[in-house]
């Protein structure tokens, strides 16, 4: 029988509820493989050799995340890079806004509810000078983005892979799902995602609000949007943006929100906020995105 | 000296060690619970727009995303000065309890819980939710269809089953249709029976673990949480504060909370120890969570979960014991599918007044920055695990400034310390320790069903298709497939 492992880096756990999200589906699929390890669930502590498919989460924060990936991926055949944080660093590398010391610094130093300290150094491990995604530090089977991804995907993953058989996953973004009317609406005001109730049947870029569905992978049905509440890119970069070079998630939205509104470039610019949480909040900590030429993550990060 | 490590804890959210140092003698001279890890959240809210914390601040984590979801928009109503339309509190009050039926469902059954079902000396192997679905079917299956009506609560309420989006600054960005709440209803009414079922299997077990409850993890200690005039509480009300007999020691406006809260850092551990503030560290060691909760209420509002309560109080009296803490959560459980049944029985449920917006335009980044203006806003709940705070100072355009959060947890930080050290002194001797002795240890921290995030362990690996850049002091800072 394949045996599946689940391996949890610098993450929130999300994923692995994700893959529990499967409810009832779940025992069908543990009927068809031994499950091995995985930390969260059972108390196997070391991890063990001859696996067939590991299921790895979250981002590399730390030196103990970097060795545990690097064992996991010694010890199995597939490696999955499960969720946004592995495939792309996720939120956990908002941390590379910041310095790791000024990162501890506000927690143990410089916090209005705590007794001035020195950053904790018994036992625990060190942090690592930027988070890394797991994708960037090491070779990767498939890459599953999402945050988390959505459940019915561990099965339309899982199954073929048990099988055998190379997996098919949908490719479309966000927008693709969404059910808002997009419309060429003048106007020169982005708005903040506080201000206002938008209109619930059109498009938000086309309210000016900042929208991330058409820079982002799909997926997920696009669930934000119909929930009241733009995209905020927690599914990764499109296929797009992932295959030409010169595009970019920032200058993606700049462009799309430029040519519905009319508004020049430099004008949109100007007024896009918070770049680093609210554009690049995902994919910060991504080699891949920061290699594009016409990134901006460079100018944004402290390394 | 000898070191016995227990890595990584199992069966927990997040990774932890537990390390007991023994003397010459063989006897334990020290032991501590370690938390491995720190993202630094606080740090990286700065600079944020304080409305997207609501959206950022979930994937602190994936088990109790909605209760971080919830208190992050409280914190951002109060920034703001918005008040939400009473549907709106509903609405997040009911997407906290699907928080709370899907979260201590996923505690009981699949993780803290098989050590009670199979055994603390149950072969390790099977002792999880595995070994329960093969030699336990009927509970396994009920076991998930217990937590699958909290996640379809948070998915009908907040948009998405993990991570929900819908808790905005002033109320929610989504209305429960009617439609919706009559497809919703059925399911959550069956949670009665499930959980019934539940208590059913459990209460024996407490029984038959009572040598296990009085032994594992000895502590007195304050406990804190929030109140209603005295009735059970999770949304919101002031939080109280009693000693170890049960007496009222504060009851404050959550707001003040830097009044009587503060944390020690210890070098063994990445997870803070708050303690309360005006009786000192470590005397002033509290705890929060279901036990806490159930210690402070004097009733809890809901027929079935009421008489529970009163069960409880009459067996337990105030509750010490951590693995009390398992009895407790079925005791909640109970409360939030009847608290869910009726918010969703109640018409204004589905009413379309659900946002309250800001009056005035907000001053824009540029403007901020030459203002003196400052906002601030604390928002704190009744997470599954206890009391969650968050706080966020703003510039005038609503930018986070400085962020601080006393997760659950935390609280409970001291508590898990002393309890692995004062057992580990009573039951180990000598180096040979078995499995389930080992296991009992780890049952003290899954009793408090902690929190965490991190990983361990040790092994170097290369390949020679990487690239490695490193800066001045050796650190690497990027690896790159070539």
């Amino acid at each position: 029988m394949v045996n599946i492992a689940l391996e949890l880096l610098a993450s929130c756990t999300g994923c692995e509820i994700s893959i529990l999200d499967l409810h009832e589906e779940l025992v069908d699929v543990l009927e068809q493989a031994d499950l091995v390890y995985a930390p969260i669930l059972m108390d196997v502590k070391e991890i063990p050799e001859n696996i067939d498919i590991a299921i790895v989460s979250g981002s590399v924060r730390n030196e103990e995340n970097k060795e545990r990936l690097e064992e996991i991926r010694e010890k199995a055949k597939t490696v999955i890079a499960y969720g946004t944080c592995a495939c792309y660093g996720g939120i956990t590398c908002m941390a590379d806004l910041y310095s790791p010391e000024d990162v501890s610094a506000r927690s143990f130093k410089d916090n209005p509810s705590t007794e001035s300290s020195a950053e904790p150094s018994e036992v625990v491990p060190k942090l690592l000078p930027i988070v890394h995604p797991a994708g960037d530090l090491a070779l990767i089977d498939y890459y599953l983005p999402g945050c988390p991804p959505k459940e019915y995907l561990v099965k339309d993953i899982l199954v073929p892979l048990i099988n055998g058989e190379e997996p098919i996953v949908p490719k479309k973004s966000v927008c693709a799902d969404c059910e808002r009317t997009m419309e060429h609406v003048e106007f020169d005001k982005i708005h903040r995602r506080v201000e206002g109730t938008p209109d619930p049947d059109l498009c938000f870029l086309s309210q000016g609000y900042i929208c991330m569905g058409s820079a982002t992978l799909g997926r997920c049905g696009a669930l934000c949007s119909s929930a009241g509440v733009p995209c905020h890119g927690c599914g990764g970069p499109s296929m797009d943006i992932l295959r030409e070079p010169n595009h970019d998630v920032y200058n993606c939205i700049v462009n799309r929100i430029s040519h519905i509104s009319k508004m020049p470039h430099k004008d949109v610019e100007k007024q896009i906020y918070d770049i680093g949480h609210v554009v690049y909040g995902f994919v910060i900590g991504s080699t891949i995105m920061e290699n594009k030429k016409v990134s901006l993550i460079p100018q944004l990060i402290k390394k | 000296m000898k070191q016995i490590e227990i890595s990584p804890v199992s069966r927990i959210e997040g990774h932890a060690k537990i390390t007991v140092q023994l003397d010459d003698a063989g006897n334990v001279s020290d032991a501590h619970f370690h938390v491995m890890e720190i993202r630094g959240f606080e740090k990286f809210l700065e600079g944020a727009a304080v409305e997207e914390a609501p959206r950022i601040t979930p994937r602190i984590c994936g088990v109790c995303q909605t209760a971080h979801h919830v208190v992050s928009a409280k914190a951002t109503d109060a920034v703001f000065g918005l008040e939400p339309p009473e549907t709106g509190k509903k609405l997040r009050e009911l997407s906290l309890l699907g928080q709370y039926i899907h979260s201590h469902a996923l505690h009981f059954y699949f993780l803290g819980g098989p050590d009670l079902v199979l055994g603390p000396d149950a072969d390790p192997a099977e002792r999880n939710v595995v070994g329960i679905i093969k030699k336990n079917p009927d509970l396994a299956k009920m076991a998930i269809k217990t937590r699958k009506i909290g996640q379809e609560i948070t998915t009908v309420v907040g948009g998405k089953p993990i991570h929900p989006v819908t808790s905005i600054p002033g109320g929610q960005s989504k209305v429960l249709t009617s439609g919706e709440r009559d497809a919703l209803l059925p399911k959550v009414q069956e949670g009665i029976g499930l959980v019934e079922t539940g208590l059913e299997v459990a209460k024996p077990l407490f029984e038959n673990y009572a040598n296990e409850i009085e032994s594992l993890g000895p502590i007195e200690s304050y406990f804190g949480g929030l109140t209603n005039d005295g009735a059970l509480e999770l949304y919101d009300g002031p939080m109280k504060i009693i000693d170890k007999n049960g007496g009222a020691v504060s009851e404050f406006d959550t707001s003040n909370y830097l009044d009587y809260i503060e944390e020690k850092v210890q070098p063994w551990s990445y997870m803070k120890f708050p303690y309360l503030k005006q009786i000192g560290f470590p005397e002033g060691n509290y705890r929060v969570g279901p036990l806490a909760r159930l210690n402070i209420a004097d009733s809890v509002n809901t027929e079935r979960a009421s008489a529970l309560f009163g069960e409880f109080k009459d067996n337990f009296g105030m509750a010490q014991n951590p693995l009390l803490y398992h009895y407790a959560r079925l005791v909640e459980l109970m409360y939030c599918v009847e608290r869910s049944i009726q918010l969703l029985e109640d018409d204004s449920i589905t009413s379309t007044d659900i946002r309250t917006n800001l009056s005035e335009p907000l001053m824009s980044v540029a403007d901020a920055k030459s203002s003196d203006k400052k906002m601030r806003g604390v928002g704190v709940i009744e997470a599954p695990r206890g009391t969650l705070f968050h706080d966020y100072e703003t510039d005038g355009a609503g930018i986070i400034q400085r962020a601080n959060l006393i997760v659950a947890s935390g609280q409970n930080n001291l508590s898990m310390d002393i309890g692995v050290r004062e057992t580990a002194k009573a039951m180990i001797k000598g180096d040979e320790v078995s499995e389930g002795l080992k296991n009992r240890l780890e049952m003290i921290v899954r009793a408090y069903d902690p929190c965490l995030s991190c990983a361990t362990h040790m092994i170097n690996g290369e390949s020679s298709m990487m690239l490695d850049i490193h800066d001045s002091d050796g650190y690497l800072i990027k690896r790159q497939l070539i």
